[in-house]
């Protein structure tokens, strides 16, 4: 049985594998991997977290009829397979929800005196597909729900997370 | 199991908004005892028991039960409890249960539980780090908030006037937590906690408990209140359930659970005394009007305004037609946020005559939707029973 794991003996077969991944997979002992991320990583989670150390965005896919979902979970909710792959996503989308946090979780980099943004973004690979993270690089007035967003990262501690930036506001 | 199963009692303790020096255990031990007393029960009439936490056997070992035949720990809200001890007496599993829930102030609903350091270890178990840009948990509501007002170009003072109707319902009710009066203006001007939701959009983090006597409507019968049967129950959920990947607004657990709930219950809205509305966020109470049929979907800001019963000093309250209140007992905004267990109670106790200072004359059946929108949107029907 392979399940979630880009880096798994069926990998090959996905055309949209790209040929790094099992690279990626090998970088990171599991042991590592659950203290970069604690609390945060199981068995099915494993791949995606591995992805975010490569400032990859996988998200999982079937391989038996390519429906996405998220978050990572052993099988296709489509179809029931177990031959689900951590892909690579581009990250590109719309905002379809968007809170200001005025108050929050103790976080690296987090300064809740301005009202810390958090969108969920409707991904462009599937209608439904859903990703929610926080967005750099505008104003508060320009985070508004139906605006097109692409991925960036930012560094917390030394781990790569992925955020949205509004599409066409380069980096700074 | 239509009218089959049926709540013989439900008791309080009240509920405060503070870190108070209190156990949870205390406050489900306090509500158990009265809600016995209140039914004529001992703990040798239990053989099943039902809450969260304290864990069953906890519950049991701290109140002397001598045995069970069945217990469980579902997860909240209360509708799971509600469910789960109905279906255990009606297929014989045991033949009396007492359900409990502990509300109780900790890390989870309130950052202020930290303070106390008797507190630090009390939770709801998972664990781990919650990054701020989760949407699992609370920030979920405030997401499909922002979401509802998006699509419906609702005003704020759509989600204050479910805020106030708790307010000024809980004024009336001396176990809620919060019974200051509350205006709009009081509402546009409060502190943002999540924006677009503000502090008075959010249930109030409370210590107390409530329990309840879950039993076959024979046994209920021959007590020493009015039986309340349980019509239907449902909980409803959507095949994507998590806050970030639910379908939509048209299409989350409360519309499962409202079509499956006509289908079983032998009664609907039009002919409901009182409506027990789930508002652990104002956004969620907004939804059940649009969703058990009362309006079309993002109507139910200008459905409260039509029926809203305004008083001199700015308060005022829903009373749908003229004659249906609504969370008379404050809700989660007011009386305090107890996961369900206070939107149930105050049915139970308003279909027995038990409501003091806010009964509804001769109320007769009730609607409680309790939770919200994903893995949580539950639903039932209760009506007053004959006693033998
Ligand atoms: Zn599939």
């Amino acid at each position: 049985m392979n399940v979630g794991n880009a880096g798994g003996r069926t990998a090959g077969s996905m055309n949209n594998e790209p040929a790094d991944m099992s690279v990626a997979d090998a970088d990171v002992s599991d042991e590592e991997l659950c203290s970069l991320f604690p609390g945060a990583v199981d068995r099915d989670s494993a791949a995606h977290l591995r992805g975010r150390l490569r400032r990859r965005l996988l998200i999982n896919r079937c391989a038996e009829c390519g429906t996405w979902h998220a978050p990572p979970k052993p099988v296709c909710p489509s179809c029931l397979s177990e031959h689900v792959v951590a892909t690579p996503v581009s990250g590109a989308g719309t905002i379809f929800m968007a809170v200001f946090l005025h108050q929050g979780p103790p976080a690296e980099g987090v300064d809740y005196s301005t009202p810390y943004p958090v969108v969920t973004v409707e991904l462009d690979e599937q209608p439904g597909l859903r990703y929610s993270s926080t967005v750099v690089g505008s104003p508060n007035e320009e985070i508004q729900i139906g605006r097109r967003v692409e991925l960036d990262w930012i560094m917390r501690g030394n781990v790569p997370t992925p955020v949205f930036r509004l599409a066409g506001k380069s980096r700074a | 199991m239509k009218d089959r199963v049926a709540i013989a009692g439900a008791a309080s303790t009240g509920f405060q908004a503070r870190n108070t020096d209190r156990s949870q255990a205390s406050y489900v031990a306090q509500a158990c005892k009265a809600v016995l007393d209140q039914c004529g029960l001992t703990p040798r009439d239990i053989d099943g028991l039902c809450g969260s936490l304290p864990t069953a056997p906890a519950v049991q070992s701290m109140l002397g039960i001598p045995e069970l035949t069945w217990f469980a720990n579902p997860v909240i809200p209360f509708g799971n409890h509600v469910a789960a001890a109905a279906s255990a007496v009606y297929s014989g599993l045991c033949d009396v249960v007492l359900a409990y829930h502990g509300a109780y102030r900790m890390a989870w609903n309130t950052g202020s539980a930290l303070k106390d350091p008797f507190r630090r270890g009390v939770t709801f178990g998972g664990g781990g780090v919650v990054p701020p840009e989760s949407v699992a948990g609370s920030a979920g509501y405030t997401a499909w908030a922002s979401r509802y007002i998006y699509e419906f170009n609702v005003p704020r003072e759509s989600l204050g006037h479910v805020a106030i109707n708790s307010r000024t319902n809980a004024m009336a009710n001396p176990g809620a937590a919060m019974r200051d009066p509350l205006v709009m203006e009081d509402y546009l001007s409060a502190r943002m906690i999540r924006s677009p939701l503000c502090l008075y959009d959010m249930d109030v983090a409370v210590d107390g408990a409530d329990a309840f006597i879950i039993t076959t409507a024979e046994r209920a019968a021959g007590l020493r209140l009015p039986p309340v049967l349980i019509n239907a129950v449902v909980l409803g959920m959507t095949g994507k359930n998590e806050e970030d990947q639910t379908p939509g607004l048209r299409q989350h657990g409360q519309h499962v659970t409202v079509e499956a709930l006509k289908a079983k219950s032998d009664f609907w809205i039009d002919d409901i005394d009182v409506l027990l509305a789930y508002d652990g966020f104002s956004v969620i109470t907004l939804n059940w009007l649009e969703n058990v049929g009362f309006c079309g979907p993002g109507e139910a800001g200008s459905f409260i305004a039509d029926n809203w019963v305004a008083n001199e000093d700015g308060t005022g309250r829903i009373m749908i037609k003229g004659r249906v209140p609504v969370n008379t007992h404050g809700g989660s905004l007011s009386e305090g946020g107890t996961q369900g267990t206070g939107h149930l109670r105050e049915a139970v106790h308003q279909l027995q005559g038990l409501a003091a200072g806010r009964q509804i004359e001769g109320a007769e059946r009730a609607l409680v939707t309790v939770g919200g929108f994903f893995f949580n949107a539950e639903g039932m029907t209760l009506r007053r029973g004959r006693p033998r």
